[in-house]
């Protein structure tokens, strides 16, 4: 009877996901396309980017789905118990805008994003249960607005010292409920095998990551800081037997290319460590920005990356509680996260960071409302100073508008690195 | 070729390496007698000639020996004995540093194996909590003033003979040891005086709590033993450094919780380059365990001989390509 053939009518989801698809594909034709000398490997998280945000397509079929909030919620142990880990962590303007009518104006783009995501409620794989570490004020809070559209939001107690032998103390506890709570949810026990198998599975995907950061210290770099990040970020929710894969085609790839010496910029672009509020897809304005601008990203130190990956655990005698006391420690000693209360770890990483990668210079970026951040920004500011290392420090936030101002900006910094450079030689 | 070798030496299998070190050195050192092999008076560690097959005998008791002379004789030219036994205490200490400790005294690898068994039975181990941990810790420093103090006294007349090696009389090594060689006759109380009596049923007791004790905490005795204090004074005339570099270090505290002797600063401490601490037993399982390239190292003469890297890291912790079960 109807003949409603030709005009569809458009609904909020499926504006949405118009939306977000066009900000995806946007970017990875720019990173595809605008860049020379292409990484054939690459073409795997290209297509699995546009597979997820531009298609929809859900990755994990059946399989039980647990969302992270932030990276301290340890996936060793999602995966022993059978789950698949997926970080919630958000990086879509689309999204980012949703979130603008539910929380302060002034709060952090990302957390914002996050919110935004689950207002609408639109997955590709949605998470059956989330676990919400309570790190940041926005991101604890973030939880409970989120539980509060339908999904089952359970809070993960994370101390905000960890010099303490206390806090210690407490977050092996906290992980210890995590997991029994996580136990229930699946209706399975955490054996010694299971995870020992999954600290083996993911100490592997984290060697294969420092295998790559081993490229970006020489001089001849043979892939791109955007790049990388892609990479790293598809650990959020890929198959992590496939971004293995895909990982090693990619390592050998770069073998080659580094044998060819094949370098992605030019002979005197300079190298930048990018520290600050974590670049998440497809939020990579700032790196995009530095990275057309003629220098590039060697290194990291950002939890949507180099933190993800960089700290493994170590166990005596692999017994199931040893072995959870020690994922615990590596997942709150070794965090460099802003909201804890001394900031000196993450001031030394940067430092060892610039060092060890030969980097020119520092761009650390905040998103305007990440209150952490930005606080931690003068303390870095001075120690940079005092190492001598140069330092750009800028704000932004996941609206596309600003891109002129803050181009000028990386630019310059860019170009008085490129003649300290000179000045040296 | 050099590189290679490094590379071959930091990627080692720890474990196996201290597992055929110890064995072989408890079997020279406790049963070394029966073959006629001697390493003299002055050893730095507990091989204790109550058994009467040891290869060496531990320098505790030596030394109360020598403290013990009458005052006068201490302190003129017949001393030079003192003089000499320490010199080649600190002469055979110098090699090793407090890697006597954790790869050739014969007590402390008994206390390895115990932990062994346990982790067999699928026990874990107990720690002490940071406040017991920094108490116990003052122990031994009392067993040492114990061991030079006593003597002196009795030199100076104000001690009873009964007071003669008043530690070894506690000592749960002198207890332990003859077992090996099959002896138990020091399993008893002396009851030929009060002190005497005092000192062996605590070395008796001490001696039973060394097996409960090494069953539930990992170098259960270590935490007490005088020997390990007297190390510390002289580890500056070693040979062996053991370095931290802070800068390279994420404070991840994977070294801190593979280590036995529940050191702290191992992992904390981002300033110290010298990491050598008094409760130490230079095992080196922290170095093994560390993921930082050169965090940790082991140092001969200043060259880093064992060192603390990524790949040693992922190869002991068997971290591998997983096998496909998708
Ligand atoms: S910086 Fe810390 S609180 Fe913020 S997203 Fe990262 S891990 Fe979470
Ligand atoms: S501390 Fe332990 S290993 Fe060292 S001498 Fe004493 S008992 Fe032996
Ligand atoms: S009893 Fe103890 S202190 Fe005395 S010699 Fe034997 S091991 Fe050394
Ligand atoms: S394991 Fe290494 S990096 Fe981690 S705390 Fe210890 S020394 Fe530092
Ligand atoms: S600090 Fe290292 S070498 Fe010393 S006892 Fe602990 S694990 Fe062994």
């Amino acid at each position: 009877m109807s003949t409603n053939i030709h005009h569809k009518i458009e609904s909020p989801k499926d504006r949405q996901n118009r939306h977000k698809a066009m900000e995806a594909i946007k970017l990875i034709n720019t990173i595809k396309e605008d860049f020379k000398f292409p990484i054939k490997s690459m073409e795997y998280f290209y297509d699995l980017f546009e597979r997820v945000y531009c298609k929809n397509e859900p990755l994990h079929g059946d399989k039980v789905k647990v969302g992270t909030m932030c990276i301290q919620i340890p996936s060793e142990i999602i995966y022993a118990l059978d789950g698949v880990p997926i970080r919630l962590c958000n990086g879509f303007y689309t999204d980012d805008e949703i979130g603008s009518d539910l929380l302060p104006q002034k709060a952090c783009p990302l957390v914002k994003a996050t919110v935004g995501h689950f207002a609408s409620g639109n997955f590709s794989d949605k998470p059956d249960i989330v676990f919400s570490p309570t790190t940041c004020d926005q991101k604890t809070k973030a939880g409970a607005i989120i539980e509060k559209f339908g999904h089952e939001v359970i809070d993960v107690d994370f101390p905000r010292t960890k010099e303490s032998e206390a806090s210690r103390e407490f977050f092996r506890k906290s992980i210890r409920e995590f997991t029994s709570k996580l136990s229930k949810f699946q209706g399975k026990k955490l054996s010694r095998k299971n995870l020992k198998d999954s600290i083996s599975k993911i100490g592997y995907a984290q060697s294969l990551y420092h295998k790559l950061t081993t490229y970006r210290q020489s001089d001849i770099v043979p892939i791109l800081g955007i790049d990388v990040f892609l990479i790293t970020n598809a650990f959020f929710f890929d198959k992590i037997d496939n971004w293995i894969d895909a990982m090693e085609a990619l390592l050998e790839e770069l073998e080659v290319r580094s044998k060819e010496k094949i370098h992605v910029a030019g002979k005197i672009s300079p190298r930048i460590v990018y520290t600050g509020s974590p670049p998440i897809f497809p939020n990579y304005k700032i790196p995009q920005i530095i990275e057309q601008s003629d220098a590039i990203i060697v290194a990291d130190e950002t939890c949507s990356s180099n933190r993800m990956f960089n700290d493994m655990v170590a166990v005596d005698e692999w017994l199931v509680n040893d072995m959870l006391d020690s994922i615990s420690d590596k997942y709150l000693k070794a965090c460099t996260c802003p909201i804890f209360t001394k900031n000196d770890d993450r001031i030394r990483r940067i430092i060892h960071l610039a060092k060890q990668y030969k980097a020119d210079g520092v761009i650390y970026q905040a998103f305007a409302g990440c209150t952490v951040y930005e606080m931690e920004q003068r303390s870095v500011l001075e120690a940079m100073e005092k190492a001598g290392i140069p330092i750009l420090y800028i704000e932004s936030d996941y609206s596309p508008s600003q891109h002129g101002q803050l181009s000028t900006r990386v630019e310059a910094f860019i170009e008085s690195l490129k003649t300290r450079r000179r000045n040296k030689k | 070729m050099i590189e290679r070798l490094k590379r071959f030496i930091n990627n080692g299998d720890l474990r196996k390496v201290r597992f055929y070190t110890q064995l072989i050195t408890f079997l020279l050192f406790v049963y070394g007698g029966y073959f006629a092999i001697s390493f003299g008076s002055s050893f730095p560690i507990f091989v204790c000639p109550f058994n009467s097959e040891s290869a060496a005998t531990c320098y505790l008791i030596s030394l109360q020996h020598q403290l013990a002379r009458p005052t006068e004789v201490i302190f003129s030219m017949a001393s030079l004995g003192v003089l000499i036994g320490l010199v080649t205490f600190i002469a055979w200490f110098a090699v090793l540093n407090k890697a006597w400790c954790g790869y050739m005294c014969p007590f402390g690898t008994l206390q390895d194996w115990i932990t062994a068994l346990r982790k067999r039975m699928g026990i874990r181990f107990s720690t002490y909590t940071q406040n017991e941990f920094e108490n116990l810790s003052k122990i031994k420093y009392i067993f040492l003033a114990i061991i030079l103090l006593v003597p002196l006294f009795m030199g100076l007349g104000m001690l009873d003979r009964e007071w003669f090696h008043a530690f070894c009389q506690m000592c749960p090594a002198r207890i332990i040891s003859p077992m090996f060689v099959g002896d138990f006759s020091q399993w008893m109380i002396d009851f030929s005086s009060v002190t005497i009596m005092i000192l062996t049923s605590i070395g008796v007791a001490f001696a039973g709590l060394f097996f409960i004790g090494s069953f539930v905490k990992k170098r259960f005795f270590c935490f007490f033993c005088p020997m390990s204090a007297l190390h510390y004074i002289f580890a500056k005339f070693s040979i062996i450094r053991f370095t931290k570099e802070g800068d390279k270090c994420t404070r991840c505290g994977d070294c801190y919780a593979v280590c036995d002797m529940q050191i702290k600063d191992i992992a904390d401490d981002v300033i110290s380059k010298d990491i050598l601490r008094d409760d130490c037993i230079l095992c080196l399982k922290c170095v093994a365990a560390c993921p930082e390239d050169d965090a940790l190292h082991f140092d001969i003469f200043n060259v880093k001989a064992f060192s603390s890297t990524k790949e040693g890291f992922a190869k002991r912790m068997g971290i591998e390509k997983p096998r496909d079960k998708k």
